[in-house]
């Protein structure tokens, strides 16, 4: 063979000249064998798809055929024809190369574009093909067997852009295979060399390499070097893909969380995805760092989601949906989709809200000022490092979209608010995103969607309200939650959703009694507490034993009997009810001495009802510790307070 | 202050689960025929051994059936509580679980010719029908009186299809604030005996078989829901009282198509060329977000069509029974032992959601 072939010194090193020169000599035979090849293709990728139900690997099997046909031909080529490469069998390593040293076996045997190394590479190529084909076939083994063929033919090599596809391509094969026998830790080492192999290419070749099936064609077909970019990124996305499960499976989350988010950007990167299921994908790893308290990297995801959410186009108008099935299933799934995302960025919101609360409440639950203080010095200082941090963070984003995402990053903060303006800032954005998200989930057919983003407004208002200083405007702040759960909560179908009633219930007693709370707190300022604030706070005390009621009530038996042992799930909110609506009795106020006993009375009843039931099922205790110490004081207090108060109502009758 | 949630899932006991062990038979082209060998024994009426090997396993269930047992007291341990709790209000669900050819049909319906009303060898959902009518009968001497409808949709890739109404196009579901998860403009057929009712199942089941011929699908492969809603009205001095339920005869499709469908377990999802899409990582996010709880978030991927429509039957505030075909065969092990598994963690489905509760107020 002419000895121009070694590699040039300048210019791209990559000549498909190079490849076919191999056999130019048979120019006839490998015109035959590149139909050959494409034929195969063709089977294995078109016409398979058509195979009938009871014989379903028909063309699979014509293209293993085809393939095995190939590598004998390439075999008979180059014999006799090229001194380097030897017999095979002398030439084969006694132990089967195992992945999973990183950077073994790089850059040792022939040089990858060397005679030997071509012919090597060459036929490594049909191995593989060879092994796809007995796994796609469910011949395991066989399809093993072809793969590491295909690693000992390259272990020869070393890697060069005529190989480096095939190398990374082989272990992401050999990745999945393994997986599929359970042999995790096996998959990992030949995922984790293909990511090596690539970082090093391209850090120290880095041009387009050759793909795998450009071995097999004529130099008038060699692919333009933009397609051999597109194709050599995607089989590098794929590992990386493959790695986040992997790592998924290992249990190693944060790793696959980080693999995620780099098969995320790759896509967006070489424009190799679909943008609603994107989108979704990016959304939910934004769920996946607000659960991390990483909210910088949430915002970053569900600005991304937002912005490639858009890129699916415009949704049509009803009128258009109403007109064409295809047109009503894109204006369903693009409104849907949309209001999925919004809902994300509900969550994100309400979480960075919520966290901002505990960090700065007092033991009672209230705002804390010195940490108040204490925050607003640190943040000054951490936001320089997390900006440090966010520069070594891989941003998402292709040149079109890159400013789109960061501009809608900036209409919200990513850092805990600290006072009510800045929690108000968050709120706002939150709300916009509950109107959004409503719009697609309405109540009619959408029912238990349409409550949780109810129930999450509910809750942005909560974590808003910490932040108020102002009693009385904390106290509306409340009642609006209550405005926008009390009807649905009379009209909700207990049967179909006993679940979401019972929390509506429950919350709805928990915001009463706060606003009681409130309410009193606000009285206490005052020197006498005029008929209409005891009317207030009355309603107020009521309004909120009626739902704890309504929650212990669907507890009950359909027959009305109480459940000797409260199942796990409903123990504590039973218990806990009871509790409340034992203090709710004590703190009703009249002026009545008659009614005072009732309500004593009747409060001391409940805290009975805790404290047998805790006699009863001790296993309970653990569940209401404080609640259970109080209603003991109580149980022994209030006896006394009610026989005070009958013998004063005796000697005044 | 603490902060804490609490997990709720209705009746925790709502969930039973019967595993019936179909006979070993000839001639019913079966992968087993002939073979004698078998990989299980009944060793209480509610513990299953499997003769795995190195150690045999034991599973314990509500109850096992050996394969010596009666269609009769089939239907009296699974369906016989829950046709009663429908009388009375409440939503009732039973399932057929098995891989194809463990006996499915067999125990829901019956010897496969349809004429079989009187056939000692009949079923759960006819034996439950006779029932249903006599306690609607016997009630209805007590000033109550019943209506009852009957739908009966299909399941099949995610499409839902009447089979009441073989014309139809893809039905939606909905969610209605009265009338819960429900299939939009699914025919209903009033009934009013038993007799009635099975000719609605047997012609629903017919035009299964035709669209499987006809769209080309497997019947093994579709999941069949039977709907019937009771309402009953009760009038005592001048109060109307009326009560719905439903009862959900459920024939799921083979548990060895499932596994097509099934990512579990370690096998890595391969990326699809064709589309460009990298159709698993939702999933492995989603796995990634489920790890990390305790705090508040939105997962955006929908439930499947059936697990939504039977999602009171899941761990909500219904009576189910799911039961668990085996065929006892050595060469069914392998999914003998999937069955098994299904069955065992279905006692463990329970209602993810959760009641918020606050205690801040506790120590005021």
């Amino acid at each position: 063979m002419d000895t121009t072939l070694s590699t040039p010194t300048t210019g791209p090193r990559l000549s498909h000249t190079e490849i076919t020169n191999m056999a130019s000599t048979y120019s006839h035979e490998w015109r035959a064998v590149c139909d050959k090849f494409n034929n195969a293709q063709d089977l294995s990728e078109v016409e398979s798809r058509k195979d009938p139900e009871n014989d379903p690997f028909r063309s699979k099997y014509k293209a293993r055929e085809l393939l095995r046909e190939i590598y004998c031909s390439l075999k008979n080529f180059d014999v006799g024809e090229n001194e380097s490469v030897n017999d095979e069998a002398d030439q084969r390593p006694t132990e089967q190369p195992v992945d999973g040293g990183m950077e073994e076996g790089f850059g040792r045997g022939h040089c990858g574009d060397s005679p030997a190394g071509s012919r090597a590479a060459k036929l490594g190529a049909v191995e593989y093909y060879l092994g796809v084909n007995h796994v796609e076939t469910e011949e395991l083994s066989a399809g093993e067997e072809h793969l590491m063929n295909c690693m000992t033919l390259l272990e020869k090599c070393s890697i060069s852009p005529e190989n480096v596809s095939l190398f990374i391509q082989v272990r992401n094969q050999l990745g999945i295979l393994w997986a599929g026998r359970d042999e995790i830790e096996k998959a990992q080492g030949f995922l984790e060399t293909a990511e090596a192999m690539y970082i090093r290419y391209m850090k120290e070749d880095g041009q387009p390499p050759m793909d795998l099936t450009e071995f097999f064609v004529a130099e008038e077909e060699a692919l333009p070097q933009q397609e051999r970019t597109k194709r050599f990124e995607m089989a590098y996305t794929h590992t990386l893909y493959y790695l986040a499960q992997v790592y998924k499976n290992l249990e190693q989350y944060e790793k696959a969380g980080g693999y995620c988010h780099s098969t995320l950007q790759r896509q967006l990167e070489f424009n190799q995805f679909i943008p609603l299921e994107w989108a979704i994908n990016a959304a939910t790893l934004s769920q996946y760092y607000i659960t991390k308290t990483l909210y910088m990297e949430g915002r970053h995801c569900l600005s991304a989601a937002s912005v490639i959410a858009d890129l699916a186009g415009e949704v049509p108008s009803e009128a258009a949906a109403q007109e064409s099935e295809a047109e009503a299933e894109k204006r369903d799934q693009l409104r849907q989709k949309r209001a999925e995302i919004a809902r994300c960025w509900i969550k994100y919101c309400l979480n960075l809200l919520q966290d901002a609360k505990k960090l700065l409440e007092d033991n009672i639950g209230e705002l804390d000022m010195d940490r108040q203080a204490e925050l607003r010095a640190t943040r000054l200082q951490e936001e320089e490092e997390k900006e440090r941090g966010r520069k070594s963070a891989v941003l998402f984003g292709s040149s079109d979209t890159f400013d789109s995402i960061c501009g809608l990053e900036e209409k919200v903060s990513c850092v805990f608010p600290v006072d009510f303006e800045e929690a108000r800032a968050i709120f706002l954005v939150g709300q916009t995103y509950v109107n959004q998200a409503k719009e697609y989930f309405e109540m009619d057919g959408h029912v238990t969607d349409h409550i949780e983003i109810l129930q999450d407004h509910s809750a942005l208002f909560k974590a808003l309200a910490f932040f108020e200083e102002d009693l009385e405007r904390r106290c509306k702040m409340h009642k609006r939650r209550v405005d926008m759960m009390e009807p649905i909560c009379k009209d909700l179908n207990a049967q179909y959703y006993l679940l979401v009633c019972r929390q509506l219930q429950f919350e709805l007693a928990e915001t009463y009694y706060e606003m009681m709370d409130l309410k009193l707190a606000v009285a206490n300022k005052q020197d006498d507490l005029d008929a209409h604030t005891v009317k207030k706070f009355n309603h107020l005390c009521s309004s909120s034993t009626k739902f704890y009621q309504m929650f212990l009530d669907s507890v009950r038996s359909p027959e009305g009997k109480w459940p000797d042992k409260l199942e796990d799930e409903v123990l504590r909110p039973a218990l806990v009810a009871k509790f409340r609506v034992a203090r709710l009795h004590s703190r009703l106020i009249s002026s009545s001495k008659t009614v005072q006993l009732e309500n004593l009375n009747r409060a001391l009843e409940c805290y009975n009802f805790v404290v047998q039931y805790c006699k009863d099922n001790p296993e309970a205790k653990s569940a209401i510790e404080t609640e259970l110490e109080l209603s003991e004081e109580m149980v022994s207090l209030l006896p006394l307070k009610i026989n005070r108060l009958q013998a004063n109502l005796a000697s005044s009758n | 202050m603490q902060h804490q949630q609490i997990t709720h899932s209705g009746d925790s006991d709502s969930i039973k689960v019967f595993v019936r062990v179909r006979p070993l038979t000839q001639g019913t082209g079966l992968t087993t025929d002939g073979d004698q060998g078998l990989c299980l024994s009944v060793t209480s009426p509610n513990t299953i051994r499997l003769h795995s090997k190195p150690e045999p396993r034991t599973f314990t269930y509500d109850h096992v059936a050996d394969m010596d047992i009666t269609q009769d007291s089939v239907f009296s341990s699974v369906a016989k509580n829950i046709v009663e709790s429908c009388i009375n209000g409440y939503n009732g669900t039973i399932f057929a679980y098995g891989q194809t050819g463990s006996g499915k049909t067999f125990t829901m319906l019956g010897p496969s010719d349809f004429d079989n009303f009187t056939d000692d060898q009949r079923g759960v959902i006819p034996r439950s029908f006779e029932y249903l009518f006599f306690l609607i009968n016997r009630e209805s001497e007590n000033a109550k009186s019943f209506l009852c409808k009957c739908s009966f949709i299909e399941i099949y890739n995610e499409q839902i299809y009447d089979l009441l109404d073989s014309a139809s196009a893809s039905l939606f579901l909905r969610e209605n604030i009265k009338k819960g998860v429900f299939v939009e403009g699914a025919v209903e057929k009033f009934v009013t005996s038993a007799a009635e009712a099975y000719q609605v199942l047997s012609m629903g089941w017919r035009n299964r078989r035709v669209a499987s011929t006809s769209m080309n699908r497997e019947s093994s492969r579709s999941h069949a829901v039977f709907t019937m809603t009771l309402e009953s009205k009760e009038t005592a001095k001048e109060v109307v009282n009326i009560r719905t339920s439903q009862l959900n005869l459920v024939d799921l499709a083979g548990s060895e198509r499932q596994r097509d469908t099934h990512t579990d377990g370690s096998r890595l999802k391969e990326a699809s060329s064709i589309n460009r899409s990298l159709m698993c990582l939702g999933q492995v996010i989603m796995a990634l977000v489920d790890v990390s709880n305790g705090k508040s978030r939105h997962i955006c991927y929908r439930d499947s069509k059936l697990t939504f429509l039977l999602r009171d039957s899941l761990g909500g505030n219904a009576k189910t029974y799911i039961i668990a075909n085996v065929h006892p065969g050595s060469k069914c092990f392998g999914e003998t032992l999937s069955t098994l598994q299904f069955a065992q963690r279905a006692k463990l489905i329970k209602n993810k959601a959760m009641i918020n509760e606050d205690t801040q107020g506790n120590v005021r």
